[in-house]
Formats: structure tokens, C-alpha cells, sequence
């Protein structure tokens, strides 16, 4: 079976294994915490999300180390298994973002976005993923409150409007719901722009997944000795990573791409050593 | 085997270890489950929800009343008040409740006192579902009447009459009461304050048929 196919498989298994909660449908609520994002206020959730665990943890001045401890070491064991492989294997959000590809692909070939995207200060945006875990999940949940759980796009997406749709005139949008739907509609617009740009700039779960990419079992290896650097590896590489000179990219999230792209058979996975 | 995989090996050792450690010895996988995926902050949805204040003797999941709910109710009306940790919603009501019963205690506590309210006797319970014992936490389903499965919840629960038998008859609001035309804590206290003389005339009307403790 082709790679692809095999991570489509896998992406629809988890998509409906983490929605196994609606009451009745089986309605498993277990109290795992999701190893990639998703709202555990989506009425179908299984688990939690680990954000709305780590702001818990840090919540208003106080200090909760199960729940700070809990979330990490679900993605940490995942993590050192395959790395990243999870946003683009399990995560329903990297699926999301699978079916708007192909239109960022195409925006990828105006002149504007290629300008854009080999700008020299984007590799610097890809850290406001690791300002937003620290800044918006950590610092404002133990200072101010719950920020980050008031205008996610992933909350309002996979939680807020399932709960609309499902209870029809029973709920009406409080004062966050119109800066969060500014959120939502940024973030729709970004992932129709930028292929998996939700991943590459933003989400703090890749944040934390990114650096086991370093230790990980599961990684890309590339042969560079024998690399003709024809960057075919790079175009296809959703992330946007520069393939031939990568080592165990915090950005790599194991997707295959490069593996198949490379006309050469010179990129694959390993599941061991450097 | 070189450094690398050893460190590799070493490292999943011990995160699978500390994983399995604090699933096994402490109490981590109820808390998440029962203070952040069975209940959800309803201001944390970006949403008020719409529910009418009538009493009702069907309980939410068809189970029985709890016990502390009926010992409390041989006193008098009994208020239930759902909060949590870090819920803007929660936030907002905390002050108000403590306005409408004149009374002062931690957002963190488990609290439960008797208040005279008008002359008659309230059983005030409150619950912060992130720091509260099983008994109460288990409560919050049976009395979520709309099946919001959110906080800030508050019910109120009194005496009803159903064929014959003095029954326990409740209510349950959510959220920060917007959704019944109050924008201000005075404007809540006030529309609380009706409802609770609304439970205190059933509950006298139907307390001679109630067993007292």
C-alpha cells in the first residue's frame, strides 16, 4: 500500500477514535489528554486537550505539577517514538489542513507567496509557536487567566461550532465568541494560504512535539553524500523545510513526502541512531 | 549500541516510567477527566446558554437525588452552585452569590452553610469541581438539566407536589444569566433573588409532606 494512502488510513482511524465520546455514540470520555490539538469541548471528545491541561496546571498564580506533568509526558512518549509523526499521522487538525494543500500549493506558485515564503525572515516566524506555548498558554494562564483557551481557532472550530450545530437555539455567543470568530476566520484564510501554515507558525502542540524530533526514534534521514540537490524533496515538503540539509528538523513531521519525491530513493525513514 | 541509542533508550525508560508513575500513584487521569472533559466552562465556548427557569421533579440522568442534597432539603431550599478554576463565567457569578447571600469564602473551597434569606433557611452548597470530592463533583450530572454539561451552573432545589407525594423539585441556570436579560450583579442578584422566593413559597407549601430531620 502506498505511504500516503497508509497515512490517510491512520488520519481517518484517529480522526474517529478521538470522537468516540458522543453520549451514546459509544460515549467513551476517558482522562487522557490528546497527544495532538483538539477541544475536549467538542460534544464527541474523548479526551482533553493537553493546552486546557497545562493552562490548568499553571492556572491563576497556583501550581499544579499532575497536570503540568501529565500532557507533556502523553506527547513526550510519543515524541521520542516517532517525533512529530503525530500532526501528520493522527493530528484531525493536520487532516484539516491535509484538504486545504492543495489550494495553498497553488497559491505557492504566485510570485507574491514564493517572495514570501524564501524571505529570509520567515524561518524566524516559525518561532512564534514557541512564544505563544510560553507566552499565551504559561505566562497569561498563571498571571491573567486562560487567554489562549478564549480565542482559539481550534477550540472555536472543533468545539464551539459543533455545539452550535448540534444544540440549535439553546446558545448564544458571549463577548469572546466575536474576537474568536476574527481568530477562526485568520486562521481558515492561513490554511488556504499557507500550506500547513497553522503547524508551521502557530500551534503549540507542535511546539512541544517539534524539539523530540532531535531524540526521536522514528526520523528522516537523507544521504547527502549522494544528494544531486535537485530540491524536488523541498517542493514537496509541506512544511516548507529545506530537505537536503536537514538533520532531525523540529519542523519535520514525518509526513513521507520527501521519501517518495525523491527521485533518487535517497530520503528515508529510520527508526533508529543519528 | 552507540551513546545516542542509549540516550534514546534511557530517555523513553524514563518518560514511559514517570507516565505510568503518576497514572498508577496519583489521582491525575479522574481530575482531567472529571474537571476537564466531562465538564466544560461555558465561557471558555464563547457561549451563554438559553434555558428556562421552570422546576422540574425529572432529575437529568434519572437518577436519584444525592443524600447531602436531601438531608439538606429536610432544613430548607437548597442551592447548589457549580464554579471552577480559570472560567471567566465562573469569575463573573462568584461575586454575586456571595452578594446575594451575604456571606465570604475562597474560590478554591469546598463550602457549605445554612443562610437565612428573607427569614427562611437556604442550604448554600459550593462546588469548584477542580477542587471537590467525588460525592459533590458526581451531583453535577444529575442536575444539568439541559444537558449544557457546563460551569457556572446553579440549582436550585425545593419541595414540589407530583400525584399525591412531596417530591424534591429543582431548577438549573447556567452560565452568567445574560440569557435572562441581566447584564449587571445587580441585575443577577435581583433575578436570583426572585427565584429563590419563588422555591421558598413551593418548599412552604409543600414541607408538612416532607420528612424533617
Amino acid at each position: 500500500m502506498k505511504l500516503q494512502i497508509k497515512r490517510l488510513i491512520s488520519q481517518i482511524i484517529l480522526f474517529f477514535s478521538a470522537n468516540l465520546g458522543y453520549p451514546g455514540y459509544p460515549g467513551l470520555k476517558t482522562g487522557f489528554c490528546f497527544p495532538f490539538f483538539y477541544c475536549q469541548a467538542c460534544p464527541a471528545a474523548t479526551s482533553a486537550c493537553p493546552i486546557r491541561s497545562l493552562e490548568h496546571s499553571v492556572s491563576q498564580g497556583s501550581f499544579t505539577w499532575r497536570l503540568f506533568l501529565f500532557p507533556l509526558l502523553i506527547i513526550g512518549f510519543l515524541g521520542m517514538l516517532t517525533g512529530r509523526a503525530v500532526c501528520s499521522w493522527a493530528c484531525p487538525i493536520g487532516f484539516l489542513q491535509r484538504g486545504t494543500g492543495r489550494i495553498a500549493r497553488k497559491v505557492k506558485k504566485l510570485p507574491i507567496a514564493r517572495k514570501l515564503g524564501t524571505h529570509k525572515a520567515e524561518k524566524y516566524f516559525r518561532y512564534t509557536k514557541y512564544g505563544l506555548l510560553i507566552g499565551l498558554v504559561f505566562v497569561t494562564s498563571y498571571l491573567i487567566g486562560f487567554i489562549f483557551t478564549d480565542i482559539c481557532p481550534v477550540g472555536f472550530l472543533t468545539g464551539t461550532i459543533p455545539v452550535l450545530i448540534l444544540n440549535p437555539g439553546k446558545f448564544v455567543p458571549n463577548y469572546f465568541f466575536p474576537v474568536a470568530l476574527v481568530i477562526v476566520v485568520l486562521f481558515l484564510v492561513l490554511i488556504f494560504l499557507v500550506e500547513r501554515g497553522w503547524c508551521r507558525y502557530f500551534c503549540p502542540v507542535g511546539a512541544l512535539l517539534g524539539p523530540f524530533n532531535k531524540i526521536s526514534f522514528l526520523h528522516i534521514s537523507v544521504n547527502k553524500e549522494r544528494c544531486v540537490h535537485c530540491n524536488v524533496c523541498a517542493y514537496e515538503c509541506p512544511m516548507g523545510i529545506d530537505v537536503p540539509n536537514m538533520h532531525r528538523d523540529p519542523e519535520c513531521i514525518l509526513c513521507g513526502k520527501c521519501v517518495i519525491a525523491c527521485p533518487e530513493e535517497l530520503i528515508t525513514f529510520e527508526r533508529r541512531g543519528r | 549500541m552507540n551513546k545516542f541509542v542509549v540516550l534514546q533508550v534511557c530517555a523513553l525508560v524514563l518518560i514511559s516510567g514517570a507516565l505510568g508513575g503518576i497514572l498508577v500513584f496519583t489521582p491525575v487521569y479522574d481530575e482531567v477527566r472529571s474537571g476537564i472533559v466531562l465538564v466544560l466552562c461555558l465561557s471558555c465556548l464563547k457561549l451563554e446558554p438559553k434555558s428556562i427557569t421552570d422546576f422540574t421533579f425529572v432529575t437529568a440522568n434519572n437518577q436519584d437525588h444525592p443524600e447531602f442534597v436531601l438531608e439538606n432539603l429536610s432544613h430548607g431550599v437548597v442551592f447548589l452552585h457549580y464554579s471552577g478554576d480559570s472560567c471567566a463565567g465562573c469569575d463573573t457569578m462568584y461575586p454575586v452569590i456571595k452578594e446575594l447571600f451575604s456571606i465570604d469564602f475562597g474560590k478554591q473551597d469546598m463550602f457549605h452553610t445554612r443562610v437565612t434569606f428573607e427569614n427562611s433557611t437556604i442550604g448554600y452548597i459550593y462546588v469548584n469541581i477542580h477542587h471537590t470530592i467525588h460525592e459533590l463533583r458526581d451531583a453535577q450530572p444529575i442536575y444539568d438539566k439541559d444537558h449544557f454539561s457546563g460551569i457556572p451552573m446553579f440549582t436550585i432545589v425545593t419541595l414540589g407536589y407530583d400525584n399525591g407525594n412531596v417530591k424534591p423539585k429543582y431548577t438549573t441556570l447556567y452560565g452568567t444569566l445574560t440569557t435572562y436579560g441581566c447584564s449587571t450583579d445587580a441585575e443577577r442578584v435581583v433575578f436570583l433573588q426572585e427565584l429563590i422566593r419563588e422555591s421558598i413559597v413551593m418548599y412552604n407549601q409543600n414541607k408538612a409532606g416532607y420528612p424533617q430531620n
